[in-house]
């Protein structure tokens, strides 16, 4: 099987903007393209990553950049919709049919919470069960009571992330918060707090794949291997992050992320200690803690501790979020997973600047949401 | 034809209560029991949720249980939120039943006595939406442990 990789990133900073989401898509392909040192007419396929844009939105946004006949797909698999639009390219250019791809996430949202009925049934509405960050806080109370994870070590995610934000340009917000300010902001839903988790917002960003082979024929500099990308659905109830109405108490399914991450250890033939940084999806700060183990950074129920001994900061054995995560970035949720893989490219290139992680070889991406949609992807340089 | 049928009331959802909606007292939540697999999932099936196979039955949840883990809604929730007015922070729960399935429910109590393992009633009450008569549920508090703490 032929090697599939990277040879362009781009990306829109996340934010709001008052942009259209047109614009923002086409800056990030635009960007990408740079990158490359290709040319649009040269793209054989295109794929949007998109979960809140109209039909269509990826041929509105391409046909900025010049006309096309070629085959430009949306993708919606939720918060993963970006792992599963990456993971369609790298189908395509592996099938050997194409040899030069575009992955366009983008995304515009508005302020709040978001639309419940995208994902709830009225009835679940009506009875207020339609507050996305309900259930994660319910994951948290019982990590908390079954392992002694304490609302500290939660806070001290939320305090890491804003504080890596800090060297972010792409990032929503910039801003380091104290862990006293964090633990003094509102509760949203117990345990969790405002400056804990993540807002909906806008963003783009983009990646140009191609085959090995063709990599080498463009001449590209700086090639980074997808060693593996993974999608996948949880099992009957092996999640209840949204929108269950139940789950079971004998049924002992494996998670989304154990999923997702287990086939691409497989196929990457690299398990959690040969990877050097995690961009994963901190919704809220203790979906981290609980990702830590869903990836085998260390056993269930120990999540807390890695965060107590600075295990995950750039700088540790294994740094999560250098970008800062989605609790700084905002989750324009189409764009997500492509930004933390235009990340990880940028680390693997020693180009993250204070965010760098030395050395970096390999690294992983990760994204998690409703229905159970997860996505992991491996980079290797 | 079931007294359920005759009754102008209905149900916040299809398929979620047994029993009939003109007696509130005994109504109960519906599950469906797989024989194949012996998963019990929420609500009336035709399929079951686990293995999908057509081997399930009806049957009447338990109405006692037990909070497995919970959170406070402290923000209104988006949408078409028909709790009560103004809004109030509410406990919102997975309860576990004797069938062995979780059930996400808002639970009716003082939200500062909301603890894991706390023993739980089922509590079907009536909500008046556009001139019909709607089925709604909750849990609460056993009388026994509110009257304790």
């Amino acid at each position: 099987m032929s090697d599939v990789v990277i040879i362009g990133a781009g990306i829109h900073p996340f934010g709001r903007f008052d942009k259209s989401y047109e614009e923002l898509g086409a800056a990030a392909a635009a960007a990408a393209l740079r990158d490359a040192g290709v040319e649009w007419s040269q793209i054989q396929a295109a794929y949007l990553s998109r979960m809140y844009l109209p039909a269509t939105s990826g041929a509105r946004i391409l046909r900025r950049l010049g006309s096309t006949d070629i085959s430009i797909v949306d993708i919606e698999a939720a918060c993963a919709s970006g792992g599963a639009a990456l993971r369609q390219a790298v189908l395509a250019v592996r099938s050997g049919e194409i040899d030069l791809a575009l992955v366009l996430g983008c995304e515009k949202m508005p302020r709040g919470f978001m639309d419940p009925s995208m994902i709830y049934s009225a009835w679940q509405i009506e009875l207020g069960m339609s507050l996305n960050p309900a259930y994660w806080s319910m994951r948290a109370k019982r990590h908390m009571h079954d392992y002694g994870t304490t609302e500290r070590q939660i806070a001290k995610v939320a305090f890491k992330n804003h504080r890596n934000s800090v060297h972010n340009p792409n990032a929503m917000y910039q801003k380091e918060f104290s862990l006293e300010e964090i633990l003094a902001s509102p509760l949203v839903c117990d345990p969790i707090r405002r400056l804990e988790i993540c807002a909906p917002d806008d963003g783009a960003a983009a990646l140009v794949v191609a085959s090995a082979e063709r990599a080498r024929k463009l001449g590209a500099a700086n090639p980074i291997q997808i060693a593996a990308c993974c999608h996948t659905i949880a099992r009957y109830s092996a999640d209840f992050r949204c929108p269950a109405d139940s789950m079971s108490a004998t049924a002992d399914n494996p998670g989304p992320t154990e999923v997702a991450a287990n086939q691409a250890y497989e196929r990457s033939g690299l398990g959690p200690k040969d990877i050097n940084c995690f961009e994963v999806q901190d919704t809220d700060a203790f979906c981290e803690i609980e990702i830590y183990e869903s990836l085998g950074l260390c056993a269930l129920g120990e999540g807390g501790r890695l965060i107590d001994e600075g295990v995950t900061e750039i700088g540790g054995k294994a740094p999560v979020n250098m970008s800062g995560g989605l609790i700084s970035k905002g989750e324009p949720v189409g764009a997500s997973h492509v930004g933390q893989i235009v990340e990880l490219v940028s680390q693997l290139r020693g180009t993250a600047g204070k965010r760098q992680v030395e050395g970096a070889k390999v690294a992983l991406g990760h994204v998690l949401g409703a229905g159970g949609n997860c996505a992991v992807t491996i980079l290797k340089r | 034809m079931t007294a359920q049928n005759e009754s102008p009331r209905v149900p916040v959802r299809e398929g979620l209560f047994s029993g009939p909606l003109s007696d509130l007292d005994r109504v109960t939540l519906a599950g469906s029991r797989c024989s194949s697999c012996g998963e019990t999932s929420l609500g009336s099936k035709t399929l079951c949720a686990n293995c999908g196979k057509e081997t399930v039955r009806d049957i009447a949840l338990g109405t006692r249980g037990t909070l497995w883990t919970y959170t406070v809604v402290r923000h209104r929730p988006p949408g078409n939120y028909k709790g009560p007015e103004p809004f109030a922070p509410f406990g919102l729960g997975l309860v576990e039943l004797p069938e062995g399935v979780r059930v996400m429910a808002p639970i009716h109590c003082d939200v500062d006595k909301l603890k894991i393992g706390l023993p739980l009633r089922f509590k079907p009450y009536l909500r008046k939406d556009d001139g019909r008569e709607v089925v709604a549920f909750a849990f609460e508090m056993e009388e026994t442990e509110a009257a304790n703490v």
